[in-house]
């Protein structure tokens, strides 16, 4: 059983509360989502379980938190390290060891258990996890689900009895995420007790107990299972939440432009790509685009979603086929000075020592009255002076974005530009895209993500596992075939 | 089944001088770092690189220490042919160049090696017998671990700045060579401040901070073949300091 009585928490840094007395009673086997907008304290709210708060990120504290009646905030985080195991959002930076096996074993090495006892405990975690496949890898050749799956296996390794999963769906596709929510049930089943940090949480529809919802640090209200899964629309959109059946935005879908077929034109044909030694990635891909159209690019993690991205974008040169745009063949050189790429990582792309110099980088003549421009449209004018790595995670990937439409770019990608977005963020970036649209350029976007895909897409492709392609307009009946694939 | 699963945990994929204490790697390399800054002599020089490329083939190194070897031939031929045309200026930096890059060819040599052939628990355990304290052991085990993935970043964010055309072309990159630097520099260093700092966080959580007597999945000890392997290595070494103030150390080995 974890108590909270009257719990508020400061950060050292910060002059307001990011807690605010937080009363709640958690019982032993009760499986927890935690949402709320981006910025509400949910992540500070794990943090003081977990340990981190006050050791890693001291501040001031308030009132208790008792796990089974001993008060956690005396406990230093290591102490706490055998009973309460957390996973981390991002796969890559949760690494310790540079191959699986070790990985496994960090934990255990740390709390200084004899080699028989880490070897067992290994043996357990690989057993009960299903993850023999993994052991002796080197973690760079993992993908972001076979990672997730390590580092909850280290965790496991430890045997605590309250496990906490930051965003653990964020960088995931669907079927590592359906993976995800079979091993959340494994440890639901073994009754320990699971908080859940989370914003896309649909595929914990049958998992949790009770949600809570935070709010300016606040827990604002508490739901059931029943009562959360069934919030109307109105309410559901006015606390800022994702949806928990995406499935059903497709029936719902509504046509959003006709098909156009003018503008410029972006003509991909019979495009192969192999890596050296490797089998091939891609495999005559042919499609279509227009000025204005949005279009989807799904497939499963590895099904070639990056390396298709990487030759239209330019930074690799095609095998076979050809790319024109306006009917006339494009370069890899051609094509990178045609096109922008918003990363998911805006930390690689930010370069300028303040948000108007980045925008300006790269761009021969003078940019300023375009730069002006574009900062009124992104909101960002207050911020032109800054340093880009000052800002919010959600202001960086505008500024990158103003960045291409300074760049005056045609074609402009996305990869995955709503991971970890809370409902508001997400539907900003797709008004934003939106408006690219309208203005004519040709966009591209990975992801993962249903409801935005529904909300923003004109169009999709569909990678398969051979590297072939299917370009489909979107209608209701795709979309429901799709959800289809993914959600069932 | 369980045992099956035990026997591919306790699996050893290095072999031969890959499994010596991580001390014994890291003393040897850091007496080679010095033997070869003071050794001059062509001959022995290339001993220098020949008998470490012999130690590193031992232990899963073979095409590694191959690679480095023609690396290292290569080179000195080349700076050998610089002699023959004589560029005001540029001669002089070339050959000082060249000079540099053979002094750092046995130590890239055998520092990327031992990075590849160490298990990161050995290095924290041998780290902690060597009584370092945990301020000293944790930030080098967080480089250690970095060290593999600053090339993955490094493409990155090459990438983005060839799509933005920043320094994208090789003359743009020698006009403006310290602005490149920069572009490239500030995101790693962005990005090298999040994923430490997540790491920390990662770490404590599941009990880096705890100071206990901690044991690898193999025994971690300097025990009879590294002291054999010190003292042959101290010999060796020692031997090719007193050849390059002999005769031998005197020879022209590359002329054409």
């Amino acid at each position: 059983m974890i108590e909270f009585e009257n719990f508020s928490f400061r950060y050292e840094e910060s002059k307001e509360f990011t807690l605010k007395n937080i009363n709640v009673t958690v019982e032993t086997g009760e499986f927890i989502l935690l949402t709320g907008r981006s910025g509400c304290g949910k992540t500070t709210l794990i943090r003081s379980l977990n340990g981190l708060i006050p050791h890693f990120y001291p501040g001031e504290m308030k009132g208790d938190i008792r796990m089974d009646g001993a008060s956690l905030l005396d406990m230093k985080s290591s102490q706490l390290a055998g009973r309460v195991g957390t996973v981390f959002q991002d796969p890559r930076s949760q690494f310790f060891m540079t191959d699986t096996t070790r990985e496994l074993a960090f934990g255990c090495e740390n709390m200084g258990y004899r080699r028989e006892e880490t070897v067992d405990r290994i043996a357990k975690a690989v057993a009960d996890m299903e993850l023999s496949d993994y052991l002796n890898r080197s973690i760079f050749a993992l993908s972001s689900g076979e990672k997730q799956q390590v580092a909850i296996g280290s965790v496991y390794a430890l045997q605590p009895k309250v496990y906490i999963f930051d965003e653990p769906s964020a960088n995931l596709d669907y079927e590592a995420t359906k993976r995800l929510a079979q091993i959340m049930a494994k440890l639901k089943q073994k009754g320990y007790t699971i908080f859940v940090v989370e914003h896309r949480f649909y595929y914990l529809r049958d998992l949790i107990d009770r949600a809570f919802l935070i709010q300016n640090g606040q827990i604002e209200r508490t739901f059931t299972r029943g009562e959360f899964c069934s919030l109307p629309e109105q309410t559901r959109v006015l606390y800022g939440l994702r949806t928990s059946w995406p499935g059903q935005d497709a029936k719902a879908y509504q046509e959003k432009k006709s098909h156009r077929e003018t503008g410029h034109s972006f003509i991909v044909e019979n495009l192969s790509f192999d890596y050296k030694n490797g089998p091939e990635v891609l495999q005559n891909v042919s499609f279509e685009a227009h000025s204005g159209d949005v279009i989807g690019i799904l497939g499963h993690n590895g099904a070639g979603k990056t390396t298709l991205l990487s030759v239209l974008t330019g930074l690799l040169k095609e095998k076979k086929g050809e790319i024109r745009y306006d009917g006339k063949r494009l370069s890899p050189r051609k094509r990178r000075s045609l096109s922008y790429l918003v990363m998911q990582d805006t930390d690689y792309q930010l370069f300028g020592s303040s948000v108007e110099e980045e925008l300006s980088l790269g761009i021969s003549g003078d940019p300023s009255e375009k730069v002006t421009e574009t900062l009124e449209a992104l909101e960002l004018s207050a911020y032109r002076e800054q340093h880009p790595a000052a800002l919010s995670g959600g202001q960086k990937q505008r500024v990158t974005i103003g960045a291409a439409i300074v760049k005056d770019s045609p074609v402009i990608y996305f990869d995955e530009p709503t991971s970890g977005l809370d409902y508001d963020s997400m539907v900003r970036v797709s008004r934003l895209i939106e408006r690219l649209s309208d203005a004519g350029i040709i966009i591209f976007v990975v992801s993962h993500d249903f409801e935005f895909i529904v909300r923003t897409c004109t169009e999709v492709l569909q990678l398969d596992d051979k590297g072939a392609i299917h370009n489909r307009h979107l209608t209701s009946s795709v979309l429901e075939s799709l959800s289809e694939k993914y959600f069932n | 089944m369980e045992d099956k699963t035990k026997q591919q945990i306790m699996e050893q994929p290095f072999r031969g001088t890959a499994l010596l204490d991580p001390r014994c790697k890291s003393l040897l390399l850091i007496l080679l770092g010095f033997v070869s800054y003071f050794v001059n002599g062509e001959v022995v020089s290339l001993i220098l690189v020949l008998g470490f490329a012999l130690f590193v083939s031992l232990g899963n190194g073979i095409k590694w220490a191959a690679k480095m070897v023609v690396i290292y031939v290569v080179i000195s031929v080349l700076s050998t042919l610089l002699k023959y045309v004589s560029i005001p200026v540029l001669s002089v930096m070339m050959s000082v160049f060249g000079v540099t890059i053979l002094k750092f060819i046995p130590i890239v040599m055998v520092g990327n090696w031992i990075l590849r052939t160490t298990h990161m628990d050995d290095l924290m355990v041998a780290l902690q017998r060597m009584r370092l304290p945990q301020a000293v052991t944790i930030p080098l085990v967080v480089m250690f671990r970095y060290i593999p993935t600053l090339g993955i970043e490094y493409r990155m964010i090459r990438n983005t700045m060839d799509i933005r055309g920043i320094s994208d072309t090789l003359w743009k990159r020698i006009t403006r060579p310290i602005a490149t630097i920069e572009y490239i520099l500030i995101p790693l260093l962005m990005r090298c401040l999040k994923v430490t700092d997540e790491l920390a966080a990662s770490g404590t959580t599941r009990g880096l901070e705890l100071e206990k007597k901690r044991y690898a999945l193999r025994e971690i000890r300097f025990s009879l073949p590294e002291y054999l392997v010190t003292i042959a290595g101290l010999t060796f070494l020692g031997m090719l300091l007193f050849l390059d103030h002999t005769s031998i150390g005197k020879i022209i080995l590359w002329r054409l």
